[in-house]
This record gives C-alpha cells, sequence and structure tokens, in this order.
C-alpha cells in the first residue's frame, strides 16, 4: 500500500502544475495538467459513448495520457524556437511553427523518450499487475493501437482546441486563427468534426 | 464496428498491418497453449506486447479490427505522370498559408501522423486539397478562412 500511497502523492502534483502552452500565452490561473487530463476524460466519455467504443478503455487511456508530466516536460509544438524572453516568445507564437521533416521525426523520437523515460519511473515501484496495466494503457496511447487510443489521441488535440477558444473568449491572447487552421490539419474522426463545427458555432 | 469503411494503406502500411495480424494469431494460438510468444523476445515494444498483457478480450477486438481493416483496403499508387500536378492521396503538398510555407503528405487515417507532417485524407484540410492543382487556392470554410495555395505537388511512393 505504501507503493500506491506514494505513487498517488506523485500523480497528485498534477494538480498544482499549470500547463506550459497556456502560460506561455499569458494565462493568468491557466488550466492544469490534472484539469486538462478531467476534461479529456469527460470529452472522451461522452463523445466516444457515440461511437460505441469501450468506455472503459477510453477512461484509462484519457487518465493515463499525460501521468508522464509528473517528471517529463510539458512540451508544445513551438518548442524548440521559444525563447525565455516573454516577449520575443510572444512573437513567435504568432505563427504556426515550422519545422523541416528531418526536425519533426528527431522531435518526436525526443518526446517519447523522455515521455517514457517518465513513465517507467512513475510506475517503477507499483505492484507489478497495476504497473504492467499501466504501461500497456500508455503503450496504447502513445502508439495509437486499439480504436480507442486513436480516438483519445484526436480528443486530446479537440479538447486542447476547446479550451483555447476559451481562454480566447475570455481573455483575447490566443491566435484563434492559427488554432483554426491547425485543428483542422490534425482531426479526422467524424464525431470530433462534428465537436468542432459546434464549438465553431457557439464561439464565433 | 463503424459502418462500412475503405482504408487507404500504403504498401509499407499494408506489411505493417498484415505483419501485426500474423503476430497476434501466433499470440492468440499461444496463449490459448500457454506459452510466452515467440515474438516478445524482440525489445520493440508494440502491439504484440500489449496483446499479451491485456486479457483474450481486447487481443480479440484487435485481430476483428484488423481482419475488417484486411477485407477493406486499398493500396495507395502513384497516379499516371498527367496527374500528378493534382492533389491526391500520398502527395507531398508545399502550400502557402496566410504567408507561410507548409508542407504535408496526404495518407490514409492509419498512417496519419500530424507530428510527422503527415495528414489524413479525411481530415478537413486532407479532404479539402484533393483533386486541386498546382496554382489553385483551396479555401477551408469555417467560421475563419484559411486559404491554401498549392506551390508543388510531389510523389514519392515506395
Amino acid at each position: 500500500m505504501k507503493n500506491i500511497l506514494n505513487f498517488l502523492i506523485e500523480t497528485g502534483k498534477l494538480k498544482g502544475k499549470e500547463r506550459r502552452g497556456w502560460v506561455m500565452h499569458g494565462i493568468k490561473n491557466s488550466e492544469t495538467t490534472a484539469e486538462h487530463i478531467f476534461y479529456l476524460a469527460i470529452m472522451a466519455w461522452t463523445i466516444g459513448k457515440t461511437k460505441k467504443l469501450n468506455i472503459e478503455r477510453v477512461l484509462k487511456l484519457a487518465l493515463v495520457h499525460d501521468l508522464c508530466e509528473v517528471y517529463a516536460p510539458d512540451l508544445t509544438p513551438y518548442d524548440p524556437l521559444l525563447p525565455k524572453d516573454k516577449k520575443k516568445a510572444a512573437e513567435v507564437l504568432k505563427k504556426w511553427p515550422k519545422f523541416t521533416n528531418s526536425l519533426r521525426i528527431k522531435k518526436d523520437k525526443r518526446k517519447n523518450e523522455l515521455e517514457n523515460k517518465a513513465m517507467d519511473k512513475l510506475v517503477s515501484s507499483l505492484p507489478t499487475n497495476i504497473k504492467s496495466e499501466i504501461k500497456a494503457v500508455w503503450l496504447d496511447f502513445s502508439k495509437g493501437i486499439s480504436r480507442e487510443a486513436r480516438f483519445v489521441r484526436q480528443a486530446d488535440k479537440a479538447v486542447n482546441f476547446l479550451q483555447g477558444i476559451e481562454y480566447w473568449k475570455k481573455h483575447g491572447k490566443i491566435q484563434h486563427k492559427l488554432w483554426n487552421r491547425w485543428i483542422k490539419e490534425i482531426i479526422d474522426d467524424p464525431a470530433l468534426i462534428d465537436l468542432i463545427k459546434a464549438i465553431e458555432k457557439k464561439f464565433y | 464496428m463503424e459502418e462500412e469503411k475503405k482504408y487507404y494503406l500504403t504498401k509499407d502500411g499494408l506489411a505493417r498491418i498484415k505483419k501485426e495480424y500474423e503476430d497476434l494469431r501466433q499470440i492468440k494460438l499461444s496463449k490459448t497453449k500457454g506459452d510466452v510468444p515467440r515474438v516478445l523476445q524482440s525489445e520493440d515494444l508494440n502491439a504484440e506486447y500489449l496483446a499479451f498483457q491485456e486479457d483474450m478480450g481486447f487481443l480479440d477486438s484487435k485481430i476483428t479490427e484488423l481482419e475488417y481493416i484486411l477485407k477493406n483496403t486499398e493500396i495507395i499508387k502513384n497516379p499516371h505522370k498527367d496527374k500528378q500536378d493534382i492533389v491526391g492521396l500520398g502527395a507531398t503538398v508545399f502550400v502557402d498559408v496566410a504567408g507561410q510555407q507548409d508542407e504535408f503528405t496526404i495518407i490514409g487515417t492509419l498512417e496519419a501522423n500530424p507530428a510527422l507532417g503527415k495528414i489524413s485524407n479525411e481530415s478537413p484540410v486532407g479532404r479539402a486539397l484533393l483533386g486541386h492543382k498546382i496554382g489553385e487556392e483551396v479555401v477551408v470554410s469555417s467560421p475563419v478562412k484559411t486559404i491554401y495555395k498549392i506551390k508543388k505537388v510531389k510523389y514519392h511512393i515506395g
């Protein structure tokens, strides 16, 4: 039980970890990683239900998908372009980040390495059966093996879009035109495309 | 399973799916006999590892899904030379979007990976670009109008 308690205390740190992307955009008291996980779980459950997915698996995928951020950096699509200087960073955020294919591959590989290492560290002391389950769900999410994982990977982007648009309406500061472009390049799930249309209808 | 759907795959993509299918069937056989499958001797954590960790229900549903995909696959081929200025499946499209240059390859949903510049033919942008020629402007309609100017189209499917 001690090992499970330690795991809980570590994952609990995500409750206070503000998401770096919002902080970079100058959003005060922005969403934490734990809040993002909550929002995604609710979205994936409600939209996933319309797709006849295995909801237990969908929820586990949503819960596990960012656990690695207890130890891994919260990377954004703009890394490694962002300077530390906030004014300079604001300039970078005005354009969509562009990378060569070889840099895209390098970034993706590095991200996977950091996240896998962090996940291994996080679950290392858990009892074998729980550790195996979390690692299997994580593997499914990170590689998009099951239908549920492919759906939750896209829902993760959709919920980020929704949060971004909510912040744009409340604070400005978000380059909503870029976000609109981005989401239409990366989402292809019909139910999530419908959700994006509903978000646009409500907020524009 | 969703209603009838066609899966567009590259040759490499199809080979990967076939291998995954055969490996999963082997795991199912091994699990039934109570053995540790041979495919797990690889250090590469993959679908086979996942299936072994999971219960038989997961394994069966993944095998069923792959059977469905294999029955409904169409291989992506390069178009005839006369039509290689038109955006089709497998094309790498070079575009100008609001003054920014970008490029991505349009591919079937199972191989799409936007982080690596591979976007799905079923995404709103992928769908909008298909069938358009070099020099054309494609408007992706939404409350925010985004114009993609097609600068170059390239095919390089193996």
